[in-house]
């Protein structure tokens, strides 16, 4: 029949499109689009159930409402997919987040308890028979270094 | 000892201990671990178990996640911390449940040291497989083959939670699978990159302990997943 490669098909594309591809405003485009067309198709479908149940006949599916099942199945997939991706990013974005303040806190409590790496001590107390090695991050006032100074 | 350059052993090195719910075995490991290595930061990733005390009791960093993340968030975390350390140059990743050797430890490092490789990750499968249970060994094996950059980079072992990373790793590596899948992640990120990577036997210590610990094999489903189906724009 006709409709089981047309769905094989579709499923299959929206399995690429989203492992796949890596074009991120391709994908965000075409899911708009997708959106739209999907809403389009059902306002049609609901004003003119007739077209809709020849179209099922043509693609071999017996009833228009049929149709209209197998359509939301893979329209749900995608969306499914969607959500789960979307979901990553704000998952990346709290992880960020979390992490900086995490580190903001640490900086504070580890060097109240006293701890330091060893070579911030040595630079503190000055006995340097070694160049410190300054690192990106180390030009930035940390709020370490700024304790070692006092 | 290796590495006494500066006259202070091992100053450039710090050990990143992720932390979840350890309390029982986490001081001891940790006074062993500042023995050998005096930098030591412990990730603490939302553990109710007494561990925040634990690592307070040592001399230690610690950083706490103020919410559960993951493993691979924990990890990224401390490398992001020790980084911001000054005269960091070595990072070594090493597990809470005391698995791992700080014999291994301080051979991957020596490797690392010596300019031979820019990553150095240990393999339970090198000589003395024999010590890793049956079926872990099997799920191991299969997930290294199915991995194209595990294959690429001949590593024997993808999921080994001790290496040794250099600082220019660690400046370019940015680990985002806050889960398990991190192991991963990290595995295909050097099959893409051109650092060199060195596999050193080490073996694990597989006590009742951490295998109560240690991760169920069904999470290789998920980590399947999450890998597979990776977050690319909105």
């Amino acid at each position: 029949m006709l409709i089981q490669f047309v769905l094989v098909i579709a499923v299959l594309l929206v399995l690429f499109v989203f492992v796949r591809s890596s074009n991120a405003t391709y994908v965000q485009a075409s899911k708009r689009v997708g959106l739209v067309l999907f809403a389009l198709a059902n306002v049609y479908a609901v004003m003119r159930p007739d077209d809709l149940t020849a179209i099922a006949k043509m693609l071999g599916v017996g009833r228009g409402t049929d149709l209209v099942l197998y359509a939301l199945v893979v329209a749900f997939m995608a969306g499914m997919f969607s959500m789960y991706q979307r979901f990553r990013v704000v998952d990346r974005r709290y992880t960020e987040l979390a992490r900086t303040v995490a580190i903001r806190e640490a900086e504070m409590v580890n060097s109240e308890r006293g701890l330091r790496s060893a070579e911030v001590l040595s630079v503190a107390t000055g006995d340097g028979d070694r160049t410190p090695v300054v690192t990106e991050d180390a030009k930035r006032p940390t709020i370490e270094t700024a304790d070692a100074k006092q | 000892m290796a590495g006494s350059r500066n006259g202070k052993v091992n100053d450039d090195v710090w050990v990143i201990i992720p932390v979840y719910n350890e309390a029982q075995v986490l001081e001891s490991v940790i006074q062993q671990v500042l023995e050998v290595f005096p930098n030591v930061v412990c990730i603490d990733d939302g553990s109710h178990d007494g561990s925040v005390e634990t690592v307070l009791r040592t001399g230690a960093h610690l950083v706490r996640h103020p919410v559960n993340l993951g493993q691979g968030a924990a990890l990224q975390t401390g490398l992001s911390y020790a980084k911001a350390r000054p005269g960091a140059r070595y990072f070594i990743t090493f597990d809470a449940d005391g698995q791992h050797r700080l014999e291994d430890a301080s051979k991957m490092l020596d490797v690392a040291r010596s300019g031979e490789a820019d990553l150095v990750l240990g393999t339970r499968f090198a000589e003395d497989a024999a010590s890793v249970p049956l079926l872990k060994r099997i799920v191991l094996r299969t997930a290294v083959l199915l991995s194209p950059a595990g294959r690429k980079l001949k590593l024997t072992d993808a999921h080994n939670g001790l290496r040794v990373i250099t600082r220019p790793v660690a400046d370019d590596l940015q680990i985002t699978m806050n889960g398990m899948a991190h192991a991963s992640e990290i595995v295909s990120y050097l099959g893409r990159s051109s650092w060199r990577v060195r596999e050193i036997p080490v073996s694990i210590r597989y006590t009742e302990y951490s295998r109560s610990k240690g991760q169920s094999l069904l999470n290789g489903v998920n980590i399947l997943f999450d890998l597979s189906v990776r977050h690319r724009g909105g």
